[in-house]
């Protein structure tokens, strides 16, 4: 029935450090499949030693549902990193998880509710655009993505080499969830999900419009509404929503919010607020959740009362509590509807009806007829064609990576992206390791007097398209990196200057005296070799350049004559 | 224009009643083409930008869904194919039966052949040029030919009007009249009779075994009133005795003429619109393929007109539409940079009998249904 299927797991080296970024399940298998390969990273054993940390980007199970078989039943003790509304949430929609896929299909191979407890104890929380260390070379810093509740983008960074990991993420504000948001920070690589990058989306009034219509609708024929809801955001827009609506159209039919949701709204409220920014909590979250003229707080008594309503009611997949309670009683009558705002998984009670289903097993064998409309409404958010292109304007990065597509029908794509902003586009498949070579730039201080010295050899200016190569010596102190001249290195390092000087001895046969050697010597020199300085000094030595020559003799052999040789190494 | 976002709001919840279906889209760059090249997909294509993209778009799942709409939440285009075009595009049309589309651009006369690819790749390939043997002006008027063989009827002016065969580029067919008239429009009617519309009015009716034509004068045709056509014919062969032929004028006035008689209209209206722009580039009238004598009309402003034009006598009066589009005007999501925004094409579904697509200068692309009070009960 169109629900999103797909799991999140990507592994990225960058200067030596090893990151997971989500650990998401594969919600349409029922065995090992499900879970990503982690024999990628080590065959055997505990993946501790291999992963520096693990990042999350948001609750939703395809990037998180794996975390705990992860970090409990394969192993890992290192940082978990997520924002703090998905540290919150993360845990009620694993064990929630848990609970449907051990109780009602009876798994086995699945981790329990204290590994769920044990892998949140490894979680460190982030907040928006705050730098964390995670250790001396690697950090990384959150970024606001949208898309649900704690959503975050995310940059890894490692020295100077970057890449940004965007999760899931939307450019489109919702009501009570602002756009995604990043600043220039030119990532040598931007890693974004393009399930979405093939499609025009559909505008957000005309799913508004989508629901009013239908809710309007049943309560027209006198039926009953059932809304199954889990996040707060969203049960929140809705009931904007339709009091807008029932105000207008001036309704009386009753909306209730199930007190099951009452609980938890208080808990995420403060979540909220204390973690958007200033102005979604000026625009959206200024109203008291409760303060509303035609939304009340509903009784389970009410579910009884004839004549039509609307009910939102926890949890969001009917597969427990309140929600299934209220659809069991109206499931009978055509007249009512029950819209489905997300996907749900396997094993529900949601997911059963959304895949056409009439008959419904209950417990003690009881069958149930499901006779009212199933409408099945996507309110998720997620970035189409054009707000992949906007993210790219904004980050600029070198390079993109776009996974969860299909290379070949993605090619369009790709073409667009390198074109318009001149930059390469990989598109790797499951299991595929993508190289991306880059081009760190290492900053160096240079020392005046080493600049002078090159000035004053003339030649031509330094020229950016003519590199010249230089001299000098390179000291990499804590972190800075300086160039200076070799013998301001001896200085910073106390030590002394060492000439080095080398000599050889060439033997001839000369039947001349020592002195009349040298100047045959002296005159055959200055005639071979016209373009240099060649000098007879008054010590006896012949000196080209900086060469110095000196002839020689020994008593018992005055014909070999020994010309000494001595220069230096320059 | 500043929508105040009341009045936005007002049309939202009154779209509940007047519309059966709604979908709005923001594409990257406007597009004045949305031709359909299959049962679900259109086309469209930049006219604006430096990249002027072609792209294929599928239509949202939901609207075809059926008895298990509920069920489907896929609300949006999916792109299936994309390519790039060197010039901004004036006009594009699908070739019948093939997966081919030829556009004509507003930098030069030649025409250029897509081939829109099948499920390997999502490129929209360009595969061939076609140089029109004779000066012409730039951004031609273009028809599929509906044979087997695939080929176009492509005319700037009344005198350059011929038909070229795609694979080969031999050129099948050129008009033999010496007329400068400029082409708003062409269309073939069957295999070989076809019809040319002027800029100022005049029809022209021709067969592509004979390079004579019969042309018709618009008679007491205002001067600076632009012309364009819109034929209604059941099939793609169709008998010219079956066919009917609509023009619209910049000035608002219709005239609906039977083929076989193109002399005197059997209907005509003066139509309460005004232009809100200059430019004459987007006026477009069309024939409902299942409505009984039902036309839509864009062009004029940011709104599609819906007429029905069986109460029209002989004598012009001034009908109501039977339902106005507004929601380009009233939902545009595109900062405006205070141009006035005007619908550049609009096409209908081929058979649900009210549903078109529309798009507007600003980008936007919408698919809607219309309720008609008079027949359906919301």
């Amino acid at each position: 029935a169109g629900q999103d299927v797909g799991r999140s797991c990507i592994l990225v080296s960058i200067g030596g450090k090893n990151i997971m970024l989500d650990c998401g399940m594969h919600m349409g298998y029922n065995d090992d499949r499900r879970f990503p390969d982690f024999s990628y990273i080590t065959q055997n054993g505990r993946l501790t030693d291999y992963l520096d940390c693990v990042i999350i980007s948001h609750f939703h199970l395809d990037h998180c549902g794996a975390l705990p078989y992860m970090s409990e039943m394969v192993g890992y003790d290192g940082p978990i990193y997520m924002t703090h509304p998905t540290k919150a949430i993360c845990p009620i929609l694993l064990e929630d998880f848990r609970k449907i896929t051990v109780d009602k299909k009876g798994e086995t191979n699945f981790f329990t509710s204290q590994m769920i407890k044990d892998c949140m104890k490894k979680v460190v929380p982030l907040n928006l655009h705050q730098t964390v260390q995670v250790d001396d070379e690697l950090e990384i810093k959150a970024y606001y993505a949208g898309h649900v509740l704690g959503a975050a983008m995310v940059q890894i960074k490692v020295g100077s080499e970057s890449v940004v990991y965007t999760g899931d993420y939307n450019m489109t504000p919702d009501r009570h969830l602002g756009a995604a948001w990043i600043d220039k920070c030119r990532p040598d690589i931007l890693i974004t999900e393009s399930t979405y990058a093939t499609t025009i989306r559909d505008s957000k009034r005309c799913r508004e419009r989508d629901f009013l219509k239908k809710v309007h609708e049943t309560i027209e024929r006198g039926g009953k509404v059932l809304i199954p809801v889990f996040a707060l955001g969203r049960a929140q827009e809705l009931c904007i929503l339709l009091e807008t609506f029932w105000e207008r159209m001036n309704l009386k039919a009753p909306i209730y919010f199930s007190t099951g949701l009452t609980e938890k709204a208080n808990h995420y409220y403060k979540l909220f607020i204390t973690w958007t920014n200033q102005k979604i909590r000026k625009t959206f979250v200024q109203r008291n959740m409760f303060e509303f003229k035609h939304i009340k707080a509903f009784d389970r008594s009410y579910a009884d009362n004839p004549g039509p309503m609307v009910v939102f009611a926890t949890p969001g997949m009917l597969h427990a509590g309140q929600s299934l309670q209220i659809f069991k009683k109206w499931a009978g009558n055509e007249k009512n509807m029950v819209i489905m705002p997300g996907y749900c998984v396997q094993g529900t009670v949601g997911h059963k009806i959304l895949n056409g289903q009439k008959k419904l097993e209950m417990e003690g064998r009881a069958t149930l007829e499901v006779k009212l409309q199933v409408e099945y409404m996507s309110f998720s958010a997620h970035a189409d064609a054009k707000g992949i292109m906007q993210l790219i304007r904004m980050a600029e990065p070198h390079n993109i990576l776009l996974v969860h597509g299909e290379a070949k029908k993605m090619a369009f794509l790709k073409d667009k992206i390198e074109q318009e902003f001149n930059i390469s586009c990989y598109m790797p498949a499951n299991g595929e390791t993508t190289t991306v070579t880059t081009n760190p730039s290492v900053p160096v201080d240079i020392s005046l007097n080493l600049l002078k010295r090159e000035m004053a050899l003339g030649g031509p200016l330094p020229d950016p398209k003519r590199p010249r190569t230089m001299h000098g010596t390179l000291i990499m102190k804590d972190n800075s990196l300086r160039l200076v001249s070799p013998e301001q290195a001896l200085k910073e390092l106390g030590l002394s200057e060492h000439q080095l000087r080398f000599t050889c001895r060439v033997h001839l046969q000369d039947p001349h005296s020592d002195t009349d050697t040298l100047s045959r010597i002296y005159s055959h020199l200055k005639s071979v070799l016209k373009g240099y300085a060649v000098q007879h000094l008054p010590d006896s030595t012949v000196m080209v350049e900086s060469i110095v020559l000196k002839v020689s003799s020994s008593a018992e052999e005055p014909d070999l004559k020994v010309v000494l040789l001595s220069w230096c190494f320059q | 224009m500043d929508i105040s976002s009341d009045e936005a709001d007002d049309w939202f919840m009154e779209s509940l009643h007047i519309y059966r279906d709604l979908h709005v889209f923001q594409l990257e760059h406007p597009t004045k083409v949305i031709e359909w090249t299959g049962e679900k997909s259109i086309c469209v294509a930049d006219y604006s930008s430096a990249r002027n993209e072609i792209l294929e778009l599928l239509l949202p799942l939901k609207l075809y869904a059926g008895g298990n709409k509920g069920l489907c939440p896929e609300r949006d285009f999916k792109l299936q194919h994309g390519g790039f075009c060197d010039e901004p595009v004036e006009c594009l049309r699908h070739i019948f039966g093939k997966r081919c589309v030829v556009t004509s651009g507003q930098y030069s006369s030649k025409l250029q052949v897509w081939d829109i690819g099948e499920g390997d790749s999502d490129i929209i390939k360009r595969t061939g040029v076609i140089n029109p043997k004779c000066p012409s002006d730039k951004g031609r008027k273009i028809a599929s030919g509906v044979t087997d063989g695939a080929s176009v009827l492509h005319g700037s002016r009344i005198n350059d009007v011929q038909q070229t065969e795609l694979v080969s580029g031999r050129v099948l067919y050129a008009v033999g009249t010496d007329s400068l008239d400029a082409v708003s429009g062409l269309q073939f009617v069957n295999s070989s009779t076809f019809v040319v519309c002027a800029n100022n009015g005049t029809l022209y009716v021709g067969d592509t075994r004979d390079p004579r034509m019969k042309h018709y004068v618009l008679h007491g045709s205002m001067s600076g009133s632009h012309w364009v056509f819109a034929l209604r014919k059941d099939q793609p062969h169709s008998d010219p005795a079956a066919c009917t032929v609509a023009r619209l004028s910049s000035f608002g006035q219709v005239l609906v003429s039977d083929l076989r008689n193109l002399c005197s209209p059997v209907r005509q209206a003066q139509l309460n619109l005004q232009q809100n722009m200059p430019t004459c580039d987007f006026l477009n009238v069309t024939w409902a393929p299942v409505l009984d004598s039902c036309l839509a009309v864009s062009g004029f402003d940011g709104k599609v007109h819906i007429f029905d034009t069986t109460s029209w006598s002989t004598v012009s009066q001034t009908p109501q539409p039977v339902f106005v589009h507004r929601g380009h005007d009233l939902s545009h999501e595109a900062k405006t940079d205070g141009t006035l925004l005007v619908v550049t094409t609009h096409v209908w579904h081929p058979w649900r009998p009210r549903t078109l697509l529309s798009a507007a200068s600003d980008g936007s692309i919408h698919v809607w249904d219309w309720v008609d009070k008079n027949v359906d009960h919301f």
